[in-house]
């Protein structure tokens, strides 16, 4: 049973809807969290209201592997790390993010990425 | 002017417990830039998750995350898999998962406390506060059957009651260090030396707590009143006597405070919680495979942890996502480094008690 609220969007839509409702005392930024479904990636950002028990809201929109993500640092400075985890974790190429924070030069590339598979010993 | 020194702290730093690196470029010892890099410790948990485990198996798996907050890790985890089947776990289960969270809390809290005395060069209180953590620490290998990794926490309950004779040493050890918790809380608010160090030091407002989404005894000691056991409700924590801790200096002093006083809430829960236990079973089977998308706000030690699962009918998920609250608590961290004194580097970092385990998964 899905507990969240969804809205789906599409990336372009991804920096005016935030503006639309984002206020620093009424919202909590939680993460942003990415899944490869096979065909592309799916990306959510989840919020939640201060002091309110009401269910996370989350904006989804899926991207091509190969399409660039817009940053919303500018928006919540505190994105920057989630951004860098969607580019270090999933190969999700995001304006601004750099890399080589989660995981180091030598690691596997994006290793959440369905096409990478663990070695088994 | 002065001379610009580029000073690298950690990756290993007798302040550190765990791995993390910044590069502070500071001018006549004050901080002017910082860079961080933290993925040491990555171990690939997300990803073993999707591809190697049935979702039955993952609760053993996530405990490993991180040792001082297992519990969090296994049971936000299990929640979101009931939630997504719709399990309804048995009440008495529930108030031992309280029991088992709230004592993991104050062993979290105390090593957090302890370590932030050893910094600040209290060797002495260090210890102390050490001892006094053993008493929690026999409490949960007395109820759970371990010291560190419980294993407790299972898809649709507990996998250990708590009996009569479990009770009766639990009781006196609870009143105990609960007496010496209210001695350590009044050495912390009274110690001169404690208080000219820690006072006004690293001051995070609660404007900047929000800004950054600080989460945890970080935003409630900065006034911010958010706590995942009150915004996503996934207990009834209300009827067991818990009431949030908020300070509003936001300094190094006020960080350690909350966590003493929230020591203080959990042990008075965790007696309540003993005192009211429901009758009934401990844990229901469960059947099927998860397919949808759940998740759960969990209030960890060091603030909110999120597990967001998504299965497709399979006994593998699809996709299994862990935030950690060190994750969410490094962006504002890195901005407070900002114009402090290089000196107080160590204090400012283990007031945050990063947990880079759980950060880097």
């Amino acid at each position: 049973m899905k507990n969240f609220q969804e809205e789906k969007i599409t990336p372009d839509q991804l920096r005016e809807k935030i503006k639309s409702f984002y206020k620093e005392d009424e919202w909590h930024f939680i993460t942003i969290n990415g899944t490869d479904t096979g065909k592309s990636i799916e990306v959510k950002y989840f919020f939640a209201k201060y002091g309110k028990k009401e269910p996370v809201y989350a904006l989804s929109l899926e991207i091509d592997y190969d399409q660039t993500l817009p940053s919303i640092t500018d928006l919540i400075p505190s994105a920057w790390i989630a951004e860098e985890e969607l580019y270090d974790l999933l190969g999700v190429k995001v304006e601004k993010a750099k890399g080589g924070i989660f995981l180091e030069p030598d690691s596997p590339k994006a290793p959440l990425r369905k096409s990478f598979q663990p070695k088994q010993k | 002017m002065g001379k610009k020194f580029v000073v690298p702290f950690g990756s290993q730093h007798v302040a550190l417990p765990e791995p993390i690196r910044f590069v502070f470029t500071t001018e006549n010892e004050i901080i002017r830039n910082v860079a961080v890099d933290f993925g040491y410790v990555h171990r690939g948990i997300e990803k073993a998750c999707m591809s190697k485990f049935k979702y039955t198996q993952v609760p053993y798996v996530v405990a490993r995350v991180c040792g001082l907050c297992s519990i969090s890790h296994a049971s936000g985890y299990c929640l979101a898999i009931e939630t997504l089947m719709d399990i309804e776990v048995p009440k008495r289960a529930v108030y031992l998962r309280i029991i088992a969270h709230e004592l993991d809390r104050i062993h979290s809290h105390l090593f957090a406390v302890s370590h932030l005395c050893e910094v600040a060069g209290y060797e002495n209180l260090f210890m102390r506060v050490m001892r006094d953590r053993e008493l929690v620490m026999e409490c949960l290998e007395i109820f759970t059957g371990n010291r560190v990794q419980y294993d407790f926490v299972t898809i649709g309950g507990v996998n250990r009651d708590l009996t009569k004779e479990v009770y009766e040493e639990l009781k006196p050890r609870l009143e105990e260090l609960e007496k010496r918790l209210l001695q350590l809380k009044e050495i912390f608010e009274k110690d001169y030396t404690l208080q000219m160090r820690w006072k006004g030091a690293g001051v995070i407002t609660k404007e900047m707590a929000q800004k950054y989404n600080a989460v945890g005894p970080i935003a409630r000691a900065s006034g911010l009143a958010t706590d995942c056991r009150v915004e996503f409700g996934y207990f009834p924590y209300e009827e067991l006597g818990y009431r949030m801790v908020l300070y509003h200096e936001g300094d190094i002093w006020a960080r350690n405070m909350v966590r003493v006083d929230e020591s203080l809430v959990s042990i008075e829960v965790v007696k309540n919680a003993m005192d009211n236990l429901p009758k009934g079973e401990i844990n229901v089977r469960v059947r099927g495979n998860p397919n949808g998308e759940a998740l759960v706000r969990w209030e960890a030690p060091r603030g909110e942890l999120l597990y967001y699962v998504k299965g497709n009918g399979k006994p593998v998920l699809e996709r299994l996502r862990i935030k950690t609250p060190t994750f969410s608590v490094i962006p504002v961290m890195k901005e407070l480094y900002y114009n402090q004194p290089y000196a107080l580097v160590p204090d400012i970092t283990i007031s945050f008690d990063p947990c880079l385990s759980c950060t880097a998964r």
